[in-house]
């Protein structure tokens, strides 16, 4: 139980009291006092000669081995699997749910007679990057990826549009039974998406894949720092 | 043409005795000589700091200009240059200006008697420790017209803390050298350093030596207004303390100042207590001597003043900063009269020849 | 004080309005002067502007100037739904974000009367107490470097490093995580975050104790803070001061142990409490709460519950029926409280913040007065204050 005069209701608090300093006579202070500068010069003394405690990193030539995590929100896209048809019906529930309006949902009723999503615009300049439009949306149509170096020159280039077709999702497009129907479908309305500024040495219509098991180049090997000895450990 | 521009010629014309204008050239020649020196130094100074201070701190310094960042003290030194020149609009004009060429000056003067090597040393002042104690008076009055001349209340505060603490550790910088002088029985530099023959004084001066050594350290790191002693410039209470107003080329000089009275201080006290440009000597071993001596006097100065300018920049960057307060009774009553009494000891060692090789 | 009759066309200087005159108000031959720590200064930790009436180096009065980063969130509150608020209380006390989100969603979960399941709760401790020991981190390296040891804030950013790229792996963000939701949490913990959590803490045990090396053994930092800026307990409850530093004046309030929330009545562990009140006291009860945050995490990280990560639908709106809610939860600087009036529809009617800092930041009047420029800087370090948490 504590000692101040203060009890706090019914509550039992167990407590710790602090310790002060320790100061007798002058010369154990001048003693002690003069032995504590020492160990504390003796620390960063420990941290100037051993390099490999060393903890930062040289950007933009470690990209190659740079490890970002997946759930890592610095990039909204739009699910799409490898034939390129999209989850997202125009629904509007991600863009009435964001905080500061950063979405606009384009819909339109297309030729299957449902609503279909027509423009799919993101405004990254005011997105707070919160994820409340992914956590909120019904058919899992979006998603953030890591990818992080969005930088431009002006501030009109943050105006992202993220589909690439005007027309049905994908589970509307498998109800039909010909190939060339769904084709015919999604080449119908053709939307020039702008992915956005490109980064540092990459060409137009790369993207870059922070999670790649192999790196595609040479692997340039990181001096082992506590961190590795750490998770090795465990 | 040539008997009309010949010395001789020259000196009747003007009216001067030809040794006295022989003199001014060799004094104008180490003037030059120690301008290249000190911008030099600076260059390496600087960015042994950097790279010091990142490596005590767990990153890496500059790494982008040159190779691991060589060049970066000159990139920062050519921007400084191109700088616009900004007077404060109220500022005292002759205090503002004549500033830094004060604290410039004050480390010029002290460069000109240091003893580098046995061949290298500009002028043997046969007063040199008197000498260097009142030419670093320059220093505090260049700090103290900054802060005044800037019309700026944080300037002016900090400059009135360095004033007064710059003042008084002269105090105890001078009882330990005063402690050396007793041992040696000269004021001249250059007698210092020889008489360091057969051993240096930290350890030939057993007890009282170390104790002269660690107050000289304390009252260098504290005459140079670095952290732990560095309220003049404390940067998270006042900014920059008394050269905020200053930049581009002003405050070139001001940084200049700073890192080379640092080499300075570092110079005197191995010039004091580490021999100086003199080797590791023990006694009278003459084999050991002779091996000692092969290694050129300068390298021995040099590697003592870079462990000692190794240890004010580790000093530097481990421990917070006093109280301005807690400084002056620092200085008052735990140095000072540790150091009187450091010197009256010293005067009874040295009367009974009590030390190393007597 | 800065009154009200300060008429725009006739306004006096401060000067005239506290009639300093050529002999000065102390009456000797020294003339006070007032000097601005202003909005833009290396040590006051944010953008909050004190106006120092000062004799050379002595602090005679500190009045604080607010509202250089007020941005209406409460405002907005009334705006945008319950949901949408979390994200803005991210940006309140940036530096304990998580707490921040967990004071409002308990309010919004009190509201509307929804249960949460253990797994939920045992997930928001830990990720309180990783939050606690971030911020007292951080807190302890930009100490240092208020006092002039730089070296600190250095080390005490490499060793949060670790905290934040473990939080970066659960909930995608470093700063701003928006992960304790009305309901639930955002994600469910990624699989490395057992594994990840025990392998810092067996990183920081050793740092730990050479941060007591470095600076709580440092002889020029115990003259620097003992005996400055002395808080008495009457003084600090009559500010309404909570968190570290009402304990460190003695008082030994501590609301993870008085109100029933999460599962800290299921682990066992001490409140650090003061003896003096000074700033030693609240720099050795911070440090305390770090040690007994990690002896918190050791016992709940090897058993989290099973179950699900969000008792509510994604997509449901929530309604805040009508009538008044308040709630506290213990962020590392105090007690945030949220009062949520609501009228039944989603929009709340009025929505309040009652942030630690607000209140902590006045006990700077009391304390500043009778020191040196420098004890303020100590006392404003070691009260531990965010700004944008006092003007939302």
């Amino acid at each position: 139980m504590s000692e101040s005069k203060y009890t706090i209701g019914n509550i039992d608090i167990s407590t710790v009291k602090s310790k002060r300093p320790i100061r007798k006579g002058t010369l154990y202070n001048l003693v002690t006092g003069f032995m504590s500068l020492m160990k504390g010069m003796k620390i960063t003394a420990y941290y100037f000669f051993h390099t490999k405690e060393v903890v930062t990193e040289q950007y933009p030539e470690n990209r190659e081995t740079l490890k970002i995590s997946e759930r890592f929100r610095a990039e909204l896209k739009l699910k799409k699997d490898d034939r390129g048809f999209l989850n997202c019906t125009g629904c509007n529930i991600c863009a009435q749910n964001c905080p500061n309006g950063s979405i606009e949902v384009i819909a339109m009723k297309g030729e299957t007679n449902k609503k279909e999503i027509d423009r799919y615009i993101w405004h990254m300049d005011s997105c707070t990057f919160c994820n409340i439009c992914v956590q909120v949306c019904p058919y899992d149509a979006i998603e953030m990826k890591p990818n992080f170096e969005s930088s431009a020159l002006d501030r009109r280039l943050y105006i992202y549009q993220l589909n690439k077709y005007a027309g049905p999702t994908k589970k509307n497009l498998d109800k039909l039974e010909d190939p060339a129907d769904m084709q015919r479908l999604v080449n119908l309305i053709k939307r020039e998406p702008y992915k956005g500024p490109i980064p540092l040495g990459m060409q137009q219509g790369e993207e870059h894949n922070f999670n790649h098991p192999e790196p595609v180049k040479k692997i340039v090997v990181k001096k082992e720092t506590a961190k590795d000895v750490v998770k090795k450990d465990v | 043409m040539n008997a009309n521009w010949s010395l001789s010629n020259l000196t009747e014309r003007i009216n001067m005795s030809s040794v006295f204008v022989e003199q001014l050239m060799w004094v104008a020649v180490g003037l030059i000589g120690v301008v290249t020196f000190i911008s030099l130094l600076a260059l390496v100074l600087v960015y042994a700091e950097r790279k010091i201070c990142a490596h005590i701190q767990c990153r890496l310094g500059p790494m982008r200009v040159g190779w691991h960042g060589i060049l970066q003290t000159l990139a920062d030194g050519i921007k400084l240059f191109l700088k616009e020149d900004i007077i404060p609009d109220e500022a005292d004009r002759l205090l503002y200006f004549l500033a830094p060429f004060f604290c410039l000056v004050a480390t010029l003067l002290s460069l000109l008697v240091i003893p580098l090597s046995p061949q290298v040393q500009i002028i043997d002042v046969n007063i040199g420790v008197i000498y260097l104690g009142a030419v670093s008076g320059f220093g505090i009055l260049g700090v103290i017209m900054a802060g005044w001349g800037s019309n700026n209340k944080w300037s002016a505060l900090g400059a009135m803390r360095a004033g007064a603490q710059m003042v008084s550790y002269e105090i105890s910088t001078t009882l330990s050298l005063l402690v050396i002088v007793l041992f040696v029985g000269s004021l001249q530099l250059s007698e210092i350093v020889l008489s360091q023959q057969e051993g240096w004084w930290i350890w030939r001066a057993h007890g009282v030596g170390v104790l002269a050594f660690i107050l000289l350290l304390i009252s260098s790191v504290a005459e140079l207004n670095r952290t732990p002693f560095d309220l003049a410039e404390g940067e998270s209470e006042l900014t920059a303390g008394f050269h905020t107003e200053y930049s581009g080329v002003r405050f070139s000089f001001f940084f200049l100042a700073e890192f080379i009275n640092m080499f300075i201080l570092a110079a005197m006290m191995s010039t004091f207590f580490l021999g100086g440009w003199m080797p590791f000597h023990i006694g009278q071993l003459t084999a050991f001597n002779a091996a000692m001596d092969l290694i050129p006097p300068a390298i021995w100065f040099i590697g003592k003043t870079s462990v000692m300018i190794f240890v004010f920049m580790w000093i530097r960057w481990t421990f917070p900063r006093l109280r301005v307060d807690q400084l002056m009774k620092l200085e008052w009553q735990v140095l000072m009269p540790l150091g009187f009494v450091n010197l009256f000891l010293a005067a009874i060692v040295v009367l009974t020849n009590f030390y190393f090789f007597a | 004080m800065l009154n009200d009759n300060t008429d725009p066309i006739e306004l006096k200087t401060l000067q005239d309005q506290f009639n300093l005159g050529q002999k000065g108000l102390s009456g000797n031959d020294t003339q006070e002067f007032f000097v601005n720590m202003g909005p833009q200064h290396p040590s006051t930790h944010g953008v909050l502007r004190l106006v120092l009436k000062m004799d050379g180096e002595n602090v005679k009065k500190v009045i604080p100037v607010l509202g250089y980063i007020h941005r209406g969130i409460e405002k907005m509150s009334e705006y945008i739904g319950a949901r949408q608020i979390v994200p803005l209380t991210d940006r309140m006390d940036y530096l304990s974000a998580m707490s921040n989100n967990w004071g409002i969603s308990r309010a919004v979960e009190l509201a509307m009367g929804v249960e949460t399941n253990s797994r939920i709760e045992t997930i928001r401790t830990l990720m309180a107490e990783l939050q606690r020991m971030q911020s007292h981190m951080l807190w302890w390296g930009v100490l240092g470097l208020d006092l002039g040891a730089v070296t600190t804030f250095f080390y005490g950013f490499r060793d949060r490093e670790f905290l934040t790229e473990l939080m970066e792996k659960t909930t995608g963000s470093r700063l701003t995580m928006n992960y304790i939701q009305p309901g639930g949490l955002m994600f469910d913990i990624h699989e490395d975050f057992v594994k990840d959590v025990k392998a810092f803490l067996k990183y920081f045990k050793p740092k730990l104790e050479e941060y007591e090396i470095l600076l709580s053994g440092n002889v020029i930092l115990q003259n620097r803070l003992r005996g400055v800026g002395v808080l008495s307990s009457d003084d600090a409850l009559s500010f309404s001061c909570t968190g570290p530093t009402l304990r460190a004046s003695g008082v030994p309030l501590d609301l993870r142990k008085t109100e029933k929330y999460g599962v800290y009545d299921q682990v066992e562990f001490d409140v650090p409490v003061g003896e003096v009140g000074d700033c030693w006291d609240r720099y050795w009860v911070r440090l305390e709460e770090i040690k007994q945050s990690m002896h918190i995490i050791e016992q709940l990280i090897d058993d989290i519950p099973e179950g699900k990560f969000t008792t509510l639908k994604p997509a449901k709106k929530l309604k805040i029926p009508a009538g008044t809610t308040y709630s506290q939860v213990e962020t590392p600087r105090g007690s945030l409280g949220t009062f949520i009036q609501g009228d039944g529809t989603a929009i709340p009617y009025r929505l309040h913040f009652r942030t630690p800092n607000f209140n902590n930041l006045w006990a700077i009047t009391k304390l500043g007065p009778g020191g040196k420029l420098a004890d303020l800087v100590a006392t404003l370090s070691t009260l531990d204050l965010v700004i944008p948490d006092i003007d939302r």
